[in-house]
């Protein structure tokens, strides 16, 4: 081994000989030898001071032309004109990998002429680029962002993102807002209360007064607006919400403290005020950053279909927009290639996959005449097929239709809050107006009554019960992202704790979903290396299977590189290496070859031949997942019931299903059937969380109460389903189920604290007991109840 | 004359932290929070080209926006 000498551009490191010398630099290859002239050309050489030893991916990638940018149906969907008459365009820039990236993205488009603005988040690599099209065009500016060595493709900022970050930073503004005059206002009030038992004079008592209503102010009508905007919404519904009560109480308390102040008649409460708007919206904030953003399905499914495809036209092969393809139209598919619209087969041969469609787990072999459908993806077969329909009538347009539906039908189960909070608020404010009518009609003055009347709201301040649910989701969300549960919004986790049925797809979800090596003979004359030179040029599941068995059991196998290779579809591989002859594939291979050999086994085997004799065998098999008849247990233990759905066969499916322990299995379903499933057990009354991985799934998990999807599965699953496993594990799965119901505990015993409280202290309020300082300590100290006991669980769940 | 002394330093505490939370929300308005690591990050790459840089990119700015401006 020589030595290895680091890339200048790109930090790579490879062996000296190998490398390009250009005078005292060392390059990887002509990529990085570019974007380092380039980047020396153009003034820029800086960055290298800025990326320290940090490695880069070379930009070794060949690009498509880039005019296609430029094409007016682009610019319909993707760039828009800003307020200053400028282009404005949303990219997702690949390949950033620390903050010198960004500098020299930034800097590199903004030397260009016509562009204005390059704004690139290093959190989420996402770029907004503003133009003058008349100077610059947006090719040239993605040309620029390839030529050093990224890539740019646009996404559709849509507006739901733009609106969530807008609400977001109002929140913002107005929380910073309310703490800060709420936290004046605690310094001042601890004056005045000094001075309510030590006595002060009525002068000093208005001055401090003035002051705290000069700090309440922007917090009532500024960070309160939310509130009177909400009861305003609830009231139009004829829905007496939370809001109302809080906008009431504080806009009540806030005339009468101004009365007060005014006629310098008894205690202001604008630290109630001020504090009562600040609790509840801090919860409320909480509640809006853990809210989904509506997935926008239209935008979900385009995002993730390409949107040209390569069809022959006059001998030619020519890329064009999906939608223009009409039946008839050559298509040519290569290997690796998703199939976008269904067709029959006209050239060529090969294996394809279409466990995303129909759940079956083993590569389906197709030959010349033989139907292909959309949605299904080339394992290795490179074919020229006859669009039999065009992609509006496509299944894979068909299906996409289907979702769409399946997700706006998805039920929403009303969160325990929502329907407290509504009884609550009523109640609370009806005891407020009998306290007043009671205390007025007993002989006292109007004032009294009144304050006596906003005490009761005041005490009964639904701080806690704001807080209740936020805290609680929001410890349930951390526990959750800890072990790589991702839930997409707070009140799923309420959802889940609820659930009744759960349905698990079997490929990819309950197992691996790819063939693994369970059974290894090897005899005389095996060569570990001809036989891993032999399945790593194969894409075929199984040699990649044993490729990833052999990677396992040893370290650095050197490659052999063969006189003469072929794969024969169906079959396997056929090689020679010297004077060898080199045959791996099934056993109908062998004997095709003269080979005669015996062996008996219900799984997939592959046979591997040197001058044919047999000199290893190998049985692979689907394997279940660790941990799959655990979670079954647990589960039946709390009375959920678990069935498998899956589009394999009776014999597979029954298979896995009796080692893990589910009794009911329903198998060779189509994605249809997998929705229909759903439905009619909703119709039944029952919540049902499903858990897939696949296209297959994508109607079932939409229209599911909780879908949750593994992180290594299909996109579009990953987008329509609410919670996600990244580490694809069905521990967390366990993991998620336990957390949610801890969640949910948590939210009954914060209700019940905030509620036994508020029954304690509201008589007391009635009975005109409650002066302003014990008003302000207790709302506060049932909020630090309830936000401690939700800490309480974070630690104990730490410790178990 | 007690009380004024109060009042004084009342007004004097919340302008000075009023200011504060102008500052803040500017901020905010701005976008300057929207990237931490961005923003944190920058600061080690501070220097005077950098500085020359963001000047003229404001020059230019100016520019094209007179220029779209402009009546044809």
């Amino acid at each position: 081994m020589s030595n290895k000498i680091a890339c200048t551009h790109c930090h790579l490191e490879f062996s000296e000989d190998v490398m390009i010398v250009d005078g005292t630099h060392y390059f990887c290859c002509n990529g990085c030898q570019g974007v380092f002239h380039l980047l020396s050309d153009e003034g820029l050489s800086s960055f290298y001071d800025k990326t320290g030893d940090i490695k880069l991916s070379p930009p070794t990638h060949q690009y498509e032309d880039s005019t296609n940018f430029n094409a007016p149906a682009f610019y319909d969907k993707f760039v828009k004109l800003n307020s200053d008459g400028f282009n404005e365009v949303s990219l997702i820039i690949e390949g950033i990998h620390c903050s010198a990236c960004i500098w020299l993205n930034e800097k590199a488009l903004h030397k260009m002429e016509g562009v204005v603005e390059a704004n690139i988040n290093f959190t989420n690599n996402k770029a907004t680029i503003t133009w003058v099209d008349s100077i610059v065009k947006l090719s040239e500016i993605i040309d620029m962002i390839r030529a050093i060595g990224y890539n740019a493709y646009p996404y559709d900022a849509s507006l739901q993102e733009v609106h969530a970050n807008k609400e977001r930073k109002e929140y913002y503004l107005k929380m910073a807002v309310a703490i800060f005059a709420s936290m004046n206002i605690m310094w001042i009030a601890v004056a005045q209360y000094a001075g309510f038992f030590s006595g002060m004079t009525k002068d000093m008592k208005t001055i401090l007064n003035i002051a705290e209503g000069v700090l309440a102010t922007p917090v009532l009508f500024y960070s309160g607006w939310v509130f009177f905007r909400g009861s305003y919404y609830g009231l139009k519904n004829r829905v007496v919400n939370m809001d109302l009560l809080v906008a009431t109480g504080a806009s009540l308390t806030y005339i009468y403290s101004v009365y007060i102040t005014i006629t310098e008649l008894g205690e202001a409460y604008f630290d109630s005020v001020s504090m009562i708007i600040t609790f509840v919206l801090i919860g409320k904030f909480l509640e809006v950053i853990s809210k989904k953003n509506a997935a926008d399905t239209l935008d979900i499914i385009t995002k993730h279909l390409p949107s040209e495809i390569n069809v022959v036209r006059d001998e030619k092969i020519v890329s064009i927009k999906l939608e223009d393809v009409v039946v008839g139209d050559i298509i040519v598919i290569a290997s690796g290639e998703k199939i976008l619209l269904d067709g029959i087969i006209s050239k060529g041969e090969g294996f394809f996959d279409e466990s995303s469609l129909t759940g079956e787990s083993k590569p389906i072999y197709k030959g010349l005449e033989e139907n292909i459908i959309s949605g299904a993806l080339s394992i290795d077969a490179d074919i020229h097929y006859k669009a039999s329909r065009d992609f509006e009538h496509s299944t894979l347009s068909n299906l996409v239709s289907l979702l769409e539906t399946a997700i706006n039908k998805k039920p929403r189960i009303e969160q325990l809050a929502n329907k407290l909070s509504e009884h609550f608020s009523t109640v609370v404010l009806l005891l407020s107006i009998g306290t007043f009518f009671v205390w007025w009609i007993w002989p006292h003055s109007f004032e009294e009554s009144l304050m006596v009347a906003i005490s009761v709201i005041v005490i009964a301040c639904p701080c806690a019960l704001g807080l209740a649910t936020p805290v609680a989701t929001l410890v349930g969300l951390n526990l959750g992202a800890k072990k790589g549960i991702l839930f997409k919004e707070a009140a799923q986790l309420e959802t889940m704790a609820k659930v009744d049925v759960l349905l698990v797809d079997k490929t990819g979800t309950l197992t691996v979903g790819k063939p693994e090596v369970i059974k290894e003979n090897t005899f005389d004359g095996f060569d570990i290396k001809l036989l891993y030179s032999l399945v790593k040029s194969s894409k075929h599941p199984i040699s990649q299977g044993i490729k990833n068995h052999i990677i396992q059991a040893a370290e650095d196998i050197d490659e052999i590189i063969f006189d003469e290779f072929s794969q024969l579809s169906a079959r396997g591989i056929v090689a020679k290496y010297k004077t060898n002859e080199i045959i791996g594939g099934n056993l109908q291979l062998m004997s095709e070859f003269g080979i005669e050999y015996v062996y008996e086994s219900d799984e997939s085997l592959f046979c591997f031949a040197i001058n044919k004799q047999v000199v290893a065998v190998y049985e692979l098999s689907d394997t279940i997942k660790e941990g799959a008849s655990e979670l079954v247990k647990f589960l039946a233990n709390k009375d959920i019931q678990t069935i498998m759905l899956t589009g394999d066969h009776q014999q597979s499916a029954q298979k896995v299903a009796q080692h893990i322990g589910i009794k009911e299995v329903n198998y060779e379903l189509t994605p249809q059937d997998k929705l229909a499933f759903v439905e009619s057990l909703q119709s039944e009354g029952k919540v049902i969380v499903m858990v897939g991985d696949g296209i297959n799934d994508i109607l079932a998990l939409g229209r599911s109460d909780i879908g949750i999807v593994m992180g290594s599965g299909s996109d579009i699953a990953i987008d329509v389903s609410d919670v996600v496993l990244l580490n694809d594990s069905l521990d967390s799965l366990l993991s998620a189920f336990k957390i949610s119901d801890t969640t949910f505990k948590l939210i009954k015993q914060n209700f019940g604290i905030s509620l036994v409280y508020n029954a304690v202290t509201i008589p007391l309020a009635m009975a005109g007991y409650v002066i302003p300082l014990i008003a302000a300590l207790s709302m506060s100290f049932s909020s630090l109840l309830v936000v401690g006991n939700s800490l309480r669980i974070k630690y104990k769940w730490k410790r178990s | 004359m007690d009380n004024w002394v109060i009042v004084m330093m009342l007004i004097v505490s919340l302008f000075l932290g009023a200011i504060a939370l102008f500052a803040f929300m500017w901020g905010v308005k701005n976008g300057q929070f929207d990237d931490q690591e961005k923003y944190l990050n920058a600061t080690k790459f501070d220097n005077v080209e950098d500085l020359q840089a963001a000047v003229e990119k404001e020059k230019k700015l100016e520019e094209l926006r007179k220029k779209s401006y402009r009546p044809e």
